[in-house]
């Protein structure tokens, strides 16, 4: 009992607390997080990929946060690129929608969920999830008839 | 001391247990799978700030994402979404008030298969005594900032980033050649 109340008032003092960030290493997809998690658009699979490349584009460029899609299944917030902050519609990762990378960057998590200050996109490998084979494209009318 | 134990032991307990913040919430119904409606208080803060320190003036002034760190729990909402079905985020609508304490209404994304939580669409802001506002502005703002895309049509098919983009990777994102043989077997 003499070690449990400042152990508790420590505790309870953690969250006014700065977090602390760990370097990490992640490869992954750039998504579209709203459609991700809010299901919107139908299941998580259906959300990535080249079947959701335009939406992830239409998602980016309207200040939707974008995500690290882990190979593990982590979401990572992404809150900056390199010297990129801009992560409400910036053009860095307007121009990574979609894409798998591998980035170095500054793991940090708070309440539940998880966000990476990227300070290296290492390796860049363009769309390699062509869901577009299963899905069609989502939303459908993301890829206009031709004219 | 074990009264003050049980306590303290409540008000460490209280901000991991989920919390109904729907009372008073009128938030219109989007039909998603995971949503709560949540009207709570929460000031607004610049995300990148609140966790590494890195602090411009005003929040970024609407670059960066902005978090809702909510008075009733100190817990860290990330609003993703405003209002309209648009693929419109929530920064623009949410800048104005960077540092302040206002309240909100919308919705919050609990699901537990995805791990999602402290997700939130928001659909309107009360600042102060001032009337609840509609968080639906970003069009508006957008059309502002690009005269030059000024036409018919939503505002993402104008985009001139987005139809760059489009026109060199195609709207699979695998190239034009991709696209082609897309349309030629679907349309």
């Amino acid at each position: 009992m003499r070690y449990a109340l400042p152990l508790l008032l420590s505790s309870l003092a953690l969250p006014a607390t700065a977090a602390e960030g760990t370097r990490i290493q992640v490869t992954g997809e750039i998504i579209d997080t709203w459609c991700y998690y809010s299901g919107v658009m139908g299941g998580p699979d259906a959300v990535v990929g080249s079947a959701h490349h335009t939406c992830a584009l239409w998602c980016s460029a309207g200040g939707i946060p974008v995500g690290l899609l882990a190979e593990d299944g982590t979401v990572y917030m992404v809150l900056k690129i390199a010297q990129d902050a801009t992560s409400a519609s910036g053009d860095t990762q307007l121009s990574l929608a979609a894409h798998t990378v591998t980035a170095d960057g500054m793991f940090y998590e708070r309440d539940g969920l998880n966000y990476i200050v990227v300070s290296e996109v290492i390796s860049d490998m363009d769309i390699v999830n062509p869901t577009h084979e299963d899905y069609g494209t989502v939303p459908p009318f993301s890829f206009p008839e031709p004219e | 001391m074990m009264r003050k134990l049980t306590c303290l032991l409540a008000l460490i307990a209280s901000p991991l247990a989920a919390q109904d913040f729907s009372e008073g919430s009128e938030a219109r119904s989007w039909n998603l799978y995971a949503e709560v409606p949540a009207r709570f208080e929460a000031k607004v803060v610049d995300v990148l700030c609140e966790l590494s320190g890195d602090c411009p003036d005003n929040c970024g002034d609407g670059a960066r994402q902005l978090g809702l760190i909510r008075t009733a729990d100190d817990v860290m909402v990330l609003p993703m979404k405003n209002s309209q079905p648009a693929f419109t985020g929530a920064v623009a609508e949410l800048a104005p008030f960077c540092g302040q304490v206002i309240e909100v209404d919308g919705l919050m994304i609990e699901d537990e298969d995805l791990n999602a939580r402290n997700i939130y669409l928001v659909q309107r802001i009360k600042a102060g005594e001032a009337d609840w506002i509609k968080a639906n502005t970003w069009t508006k703002k957008w059309a502002e900032a690009h005269p030059e895309a000024a036409g018919k049509g939503p505002w993402f098919r104008r985009d001139p980033r987005i139809k760059e983009v489009i026109a060199s990777e195609g709207y699979l994102g695998l190239g034009l050649e991709a696209d082609a043989t897309y349309a030629e077997e679907n349309f």
